[in-house]
């Protein structure tokens, strides 16, 4: 159970990526834009000559602060999309607009209800937001993760389903977004009851925070880090940068609260000599942590990122960390680890929470406009001179918690083994395979697929299984013919035991049973499932493949590329209606649905054996592989008839050459079918044969690619 | 060493699906299998060899079957050849 959370939250926190994505960039446009357009701070640098509204430079500015900011606005809708995608196992787009739908349904059902219930003014202060024009209730990423988790869990189930004849339009896939509607319009109604409880309960915790001097600040820090997941920071931090409870102070004969409009008064104001550090104590915290410490945390994962994986790894990481050092918008890179390694972002909060608490101690008075990066350090602490407001101790305490953030992160990552970006376990991301990589492929194929082959040959194929499931430690199975089960395979994949009862058989695996049924379930769905006899021979031959070539310690890869044959339509060789080709007993290839009546030549090699009839003839190519061509489906029987041939046996041939035409219609009048199958009939002798293309495809065109050891 | 000669029967001969089994059915043994036609010979496990003797209806082969399982392989064959061809 505890492995399957573990394993739900790792999809989770990988389905982050795609909206995380976004953010560094967004994060730079706001950050610069909206610090240049604040006029506090061109008021404070003189720089209302060069920008002002109005003007080109402060309309770029402006433009690159509204727009970095939209995403930022709709990081919930992001993450409802996102997840979804994430975490639905199939047909991903419907899942995707799915999440759409229900996170729009679900505020709308919101704010019907903030409406019924007095309208915002009836609500807590700071308790709601506007949504895509929705005013709704403040719900921060969390409501977007909500909607994901809960579209992809009903997509999961529902994508499949099949409704009765006179509904049936409104089946599968398209059930989807109409069960999340009415789903998510429920959750609407009912989060406006639960979250007011939630919401009123995080603001008790300021009056906490005020009544206990450095350890309030240090709570006060940890208790903002943590409610970042869940979009609650704001309810909790807003009241102390904008109202009394963050204090109130007179400035040149004004009285301002709030702990953000005290310090913008003084930074304002001539008379300042000394900024207040109780006002700066709910702000300058988390400076030593997003310019120092986060990036160094950053660079730790890179670090520990798997070899292959650092130069994919390293770029997120790079511009996250650049992301929270110059801006500090740290969710790019707190997401990253957020949710594969829940316990590192416990010790994040701890962190800069002392954080908070040592800068409290040390006088430290830089504010902010919104976030704590170089920009904002530069303009409202470096500018205003150490005298004012003690930003030493930021660089100083930020070296220490560089130093501390790496090795904690570091020890974290390699003692728990925890799976932060690049350390995922191989093959759990989708991941894009050269070809000539082959190496690589069987490794993977062996280590995933493997199993589930095994398993589904030990319960005698995929037809005899009739229902699949899992409890605990076992895989529970209901099969058609109990006979054709084979326990030796069985436990050749791994398990412990095997159970019979009637037509069930249970498969002891222990707890990872769960990850077998889910990858079992996969594969079945995947076409290479329906002839595993040819993937278990695959797997076997080429880990012999393997073993004769690193006894041999040389052979490299050789590939050997086969143009197309026809004019026509290319098509899967198990498509062909003739069992002798579509099984593959003469050799593996594909086929041709031609056009045009001329057979060309795949590649350079010698004529073979043209057959009497004309009808076909095998190649053998110069590089070693031998090639049959055959015109049409038992063709055999016209005799030669409507076939004439350009070349005979022994012949020289060009790639592209025309070797034989003949006549379409009258072969389709003698009712014989014209596919054509390209069989490589030394098929064994390689690795790999793989179809290039589909549909469409003109004579001479890229069509096989074959891989195999040099002989 | 084992041996038998056979009289195709198959009206289109050893064309390239009754080859292409005849490969397959050949390297299921251990045994060396060659076909022997007209002075031509070829070893049946190689799809292409047996295809390029060109074989056809009424050609009269001869089966050599060498090797550790030559006893099953032979009887084997002979049936293969029966059904078959």
């Amino acid at each position: 159970m505890k492995d399957k959370i573990f394993a739900v939250l790792q999809r989770i926190g990988r389905s982050f990526m795609l909206p995380i994505a976004i953010l560094p960039i967004a994060g730079l446009l706001l950050g610069i834009g909206s610090s240049f357009t604040n006029p506090t701070t061109l008021d404070a640098y003189g720089l209302t000559g060069v920008i002002y509204e109005g003007g080109l430079l402060y309309t770029i500015l402006d433009i690159m602060s509204e727009t970095g900011n939209i995403v930022f606005a709709n990081l919930p809708l992001l993450f409802a999309m996102g997840v979804a995608i994430g975490m639905a196992k199939k047909e991903k787009s419907t899942a995707a607009l799915s999440a759409a739908v229900a996170y729009l349904i679900m505020n709308t059902a919101i704010s019907v209800m903030i409406s019924a219930y007095g309208g915002v003014e009836a609500m807590q202060e700071n308790s709601t937001a506007s949504v895509l024009g929705i005013t709704t209730l403040q719900m921060g990423v969390f409501g977007g993760i909500i909607v994901g988790l809960g579209t992809a869990a009903l997509h999961n189930r529902f994508y499949k389903i099949e409704l009765p004849q006179v509904v049936s339009f409104f089946g599968g896939t398209r059930f989807v977004p109409i069960i999340c509607s009415l789903v998510y319009l429920i959750v609407g109604i009912v989060m406006f009851y639960i979250w007011g409880f939630v919401q009123t309960g995080i603001s008790g915790l300021g009056s906490l925070v005020l009544e206990s001097g450095y350890a309030g600040t240090w709570i006060y820090g940890i208790i903002e880090r943590a409610l970042i997941p869940f979009g609650l920071h704001h309810v909790f931090y807003m009241p102390f940068w904008q109202t009394s409870v963050g204090g109130t102070a007179v400035i040149d004969g004004v009285t301002v609260s709030g702990a953000q409009n005290i310090f913008f008064a003084e930074l304002a104001s001539k008379s300042t000599e000394v900024f207040s550090v109780s006002a700066t104590r709910f702000m300058s915290g988390k400076f030593p942590f997003m310019i120092f410490g986060l990036p160094a945390a950053a660079y730790a994962m890179y670090r520990t990122a798997r070899p292959e994986k650092k130069k994919a790894v390293g770029g997120l990481l790079l511009s996250a960390a650049l992301t929270s050092m110059i801006t500090g918008i740290t969710e790019p890179l707190e997401f990253t680890f957020l949710f594969v390694a829940p316990s590192m972002y416990a010790v994040h909060c701890v962190l800069a929470g002392l954080s908070y608490m040592l800068m409290h101690i040390f006088n430290v008075g830089v504010g902010m406009t919104f976030s704590g990066g170089l920009i904002d350090l530069t303009l409202f602490g470096i500018l205003q001179g150490n005298a004012k407001t003690n930003w030493i101790w930021i660089v100083i305490i930020g070296l220490f918690y560089a130093l501390i953030y790496y090795f904690v992160f570091y020890l974290m990552i390699t003692k728990l083994n925890l799976k932060t970006p690049g350390r995922e376990a191989e093959g759990e991301e989708t991941k894009l395979y050269t070809r000539k990589d082959l190496n690589a492929r069987n490794e993977a194929l062996k280590a995933n697929a493997l199993t589930s082959v095994l398993i589904l040959k030990g319960l005698g194929g995929k037809a005899n299984i009739s229902d699949i499931d899992c409890c605990a430690t076992r895989l529970r199975v209901t099969v058609d013919d109990p006979s054709a089960a084979d326990e030796a395979l069985l436990k050749q994949s791994g398990a412990s035991g095997v159970i019979r009862k009637g037509n069930g058989i249970q498969v002891v695996y222990g707890p990872r049973v769960s990850v077998i049924k889910s990858d079992l379930e996969d594969f079945m769905d995947s076409p290479d499932s329906d002839n595993i006899d040819k993937l278990l021979e695959n797997v076997m031959s080429s880990s012999e493949a393997e073993k004769k070539l690193s006894e041999s310690s040389g052979g490299s890869i050789k590939t050997i590329s086969l143009a197309a044959h026809m004019n026509g339509t290319a098509i899967p060789l198990s498509q062909v209606e003739d069992e002798a080709f579509s099984s593959g007993a003469l050799g593996d290839g594909a086929a041709i649905e031609p056009l045009e009546g001329k057979l060309y030549a795949p590649c350079d090699g010698t004529v073979e054996t043209l057959f009497d009839t004309k009808h076909a003839l095998s190649i053998r190519s110069d590089n070693g592989a031998d090639i049959l061509l055959h015109i049409g489906i038992d063709t055999v029987h016209l005799e030669g008839k409507f076939f004439t041939a350009h070349i005979s046996d022994g012949d020289r041939v060009k790639t592209g050459e025309l070797l034989i035409s003949f006549d379409m219609d009258a072969i389709r009048k003698a009712g014989y079918k014209l596919t054509t199958p390209l069989i490589i009939c030394n098929s064994d002798e390689f690795d790999d044969i793989a179809l290039e293309a589909a549909g469409s495809i003109s004579a001479g065109s890229s069509f096989l690619t074959i891989t195999g050891k040099e002989q | 060493m084992k041996q038998f000669e056979y009289v195709i029967r198959d009206e289109v001969g050893i064309h390239a699906r009754p080859a292409g089994l005849l490969a397959k059915k050949a390297k299921e043994f251990k045994s060396e299998i060659t076909l022997e036609k007209g002075g031509k010979s070829a070893a049946a496990s190689k799809l292409m060899a047996v295809m390029a003797l060109g074989v056809k209806c009424g050609d009269r082969v001869s089966v050599t079957i060498k090797g550790d399982d030559e006893e099953a392989a032979s009887a084997e064959m002979e049936n293969f050849f029966r059904e078959n061809l």
